[in-house]
């Protein structure tokens, strides 16, 4: 990985077409990849219209393989094309392509460290209604735990769009957790000014508590800031975009120059990102810490904001959790 | 003609037994390993390298050249056996077969010269080959991928995507060798979970399909001589093999798909599988 930054907008009209869904903004980076780069290739999982990718599919029809329903021959197909030097973009469902054809995963990409990047639609509880054959809120964790393996979790469609070009740098395999088929409020600079992967954006600067958040948990966590500010509070925020690697430096900074720390993510409390900065500042600075995020069991049935506001992704209990740990 | 061709298929057979022998050289240095479809696999093995595949196994990483997967990665003592004589890796590494920090272990490690996947949890290769081949289609590339499968692999649901999706694609450019030798790890493939009506199976799914004798070293080179088996199909050659073979002690018996090997047993394996079987000397 190297310092370059996202290069300018070739297509001026990338943010319009995503409409604030990451998911369409992975599809649109794909065809600007492909666009640049006659190596890649995207595949499908009979996933085309939940990436957006119909009208690339029409341009360049040799560069979208469709492989149907079966994840595991899917992400097999990409490692043995990277190891021609292709650069294979493999779209899937989050709970279908991290836990279905994981061993695929472990062994022909990660452990064969083939350059394949992963973009995981429906990361979180997106398909809340769907019942928990639907809910990736173990992927991170599964994700996490393989060698090589880069691990992104966009904060919106303008950080997803970056991320997923700069995956260009990357050697080795990589997965994007991406959202579903609703907007998603965009708090990241349009331009992507200062988006590095692996290096944490600072949205709020603050002295008493940090909050550490990802995804969809990363504009509560700046509402939160904004809001107790005026108690006179200072929560900084950062949006740990990069599960791994960690950025260690901001995590440990944090640690020594805020009192406490709350993390946030969509995703059970363990081994996720919250597990990820704990087991660091155990070691490193242990520091008083609450960790936001889903509980062991297999999560209700409902309306995503609902279900969400169920287990407490919320501002509040951001808030909570900070003031708690300030008392 | 006839006479080069014969003394073609004399020196593939030579090759094999040298491959046998140092399978039994290799788990006799580890202590125990993957006898039985080592074995099985050395003549295709040999074919392949020593006939059909385009190689340079100074230049391992050449982007023109043939690619082999060995999905059923418990051979490896076999591939690791054939890469040594091919020389992609040196004679030595054969006696660190599990050593530590060895590339050669139970199953092939992609970092270890000519060997293209890591492969051992059953199933991957033929998907991994098929991306391969998809590869060199993309690229207009001409090198030909071929995957060698277990029997008892196949039991493994991700073959048939694999065999669904190669077959839709029609990738002429991918071969898959089946090492029928009929035995897995607990018994007879027939008697735990049947693949019959193989050859049918493969043919359903849109391979063109050819059976051979495994161990004749003629039908095996007239087999891969006349790949693709057909112009717009991958191909699947049905090798029926033996379990073990070339050792009485060792063959078709479960017994030894993995076994453990001792100074004795080593003793008695090489004596059958003496070099002058074929008046050769060394």
């Amino acid at each position: 990985m190297n310092d370059v930054q996202s290069p300018g907008l070739v297509r001026p009209d990338w943010e319009r077409l995503a409409q604030n869904q990451s998911r369409l903004a992975f599809g649109l980076a794909v065809a600007e990849l492909a666009r640049r780069d006659g190596k890649v290739v995207a595949i499908s999982a009979d996933t085309i219209d939940l990436f957006g990718l119909r009208g690339f599919l029409e341009a360049k029809p040799d560069r979208l393989i469709e492989a149907g329903i079966a994840e595991q021959n899917a992400m097999g197909i990409a490692s043995g094309l990277a190891t021609t030097g292709m650069r294979p973009i493999l779209c899937g469902y989050a709970p279908f392509i991290t836990a279905r054809s994981l061993e695929q995963l472990r062994n022909d990409v990660a452990y064969a460290n083939q350059r394949v990047v992963i973009g995981a639609a429906c990361g979180g509880i997106v398909l809340a209604m769907a019942g928990g054959t639907h809910h990736a809120v173990e992927d991170l964790a599964i994700m996490r735990n393989m060698p090589n393996m880069t691990v992104i979790v966009p904060a919106d469609a303008r950080q997803t769009w970056h991320a997923a070009l700069q995956t260009e740098q990357l050697a080795g395999p990589s997965y994007i957790r991406l959202g579903g088929k609703f907007e998603e409020p965009p708090v990241t600079d349009i331009a992507g000014k200062g988006f590095r992967i692996g290096r944490a954006d600072l949205m709020r600067p603050g002295g008493d508590v940090t909050v550490i958040a990802c995804g969809c948990l990363v504009a509560p966590a700046i509402a939160t800031s904004d809001a107790l500010a005026g108690a006179g509070i200072g929560v900084r925020v950062l949006n740990m975009h990069t599960i791994k690697p960690l950025d260690r430096e901001a995590v440990l900074a944090a640690a020594a120059e805020t009192d406490a720390i709350v993390t946030a993510e969509e995703h059970r409390i363990s081994g996720g990102l919250g597990g990820a900065v704990a087991e660091f500042l155990a070691q490193e600075r242990p520091t008083a810490m609450r960790m936001i995020g889903m509980p062991d069991e297999f999560s209700i049935v409902g309306p995503t904001a609902r279900v969400r506001e169920h287990y407490g992704l919320s501002q509040q209990a951001i808030m909570d959790a900070c003031r708690a740990l300030l008392a | 003609m006839k006479r080069n061709f014969q003394a073609k298929i004399e020196g593939l057979q030579q090759d094999a037994l040298h491959i046998r022998r140092n399978v039994w050289r290799a788990l006799h240095a580890a202590g125990s390993g993957h006898m039985g479809g080592s074995s099985s696999s050395a003549d295709l093995l040999a074919a392949l390298y020593f006939h059909h595949l385009r190689l340079r196994p100074n230049e391992p990483d050449w982007p023109g050249r043939d690619r082999f997967v060995l999905s059923k990665g418990h051979a490896n003592a076999a591939l690791g056996a054939t890469l040594a004589r091919a020389g992609f890796i040196e004679d030595v590494v054969l006696d660190q077969f599990y050593a530590y920090r060895s590339t050669f272990g139970m199953h092939p490690d992609i970092k270890m010269p000519g060997v293209e996947m890591s492969t051992g949890g059953l199933g991957h290769g033929l998907s991994v080959g098929l991306g391969m081949a998809l590869g060199a289609r993309l690229q207009n590339l001409d090198f030909r991928t071929c995957v060698m499968l277990g029997d008892g692999e196949l039991q493994e649901g991700s073959n048939w995507e694999g065999a669904m999706a190669a077959a839709h694609l029609g990738l002429a450019n991918l071969t898959a060798i089946l090492d029928y030798n009929k035995v897995q790890q607990s018994g007879h493939v027939g008697e735990m979970l049947t693949l019959e009506p193989v050859a049918e199976k493969w043919t359903a799914f849109g391979w063109a399909v050819r059976e051979i004798d495994g161990h004749d070293m003629a039908a095996i080179v007239e087999a891969l001589d006349a790949l693709p088996l057909a112009p717009d199909k991958p191909s699947m050659i049905i090798a029926h093999t033996i379990k073990g073979k070339g050792v009485s002690f060792a063959e078709d018996t479960y017994l030894w798909h993995n076994n453990m090997v001792t100074d004795e047993v080593y003793e008695n394996a090489l004596r059958e599988l003496a070099l002058d079987g074929l008046g050769a000397t060394e």
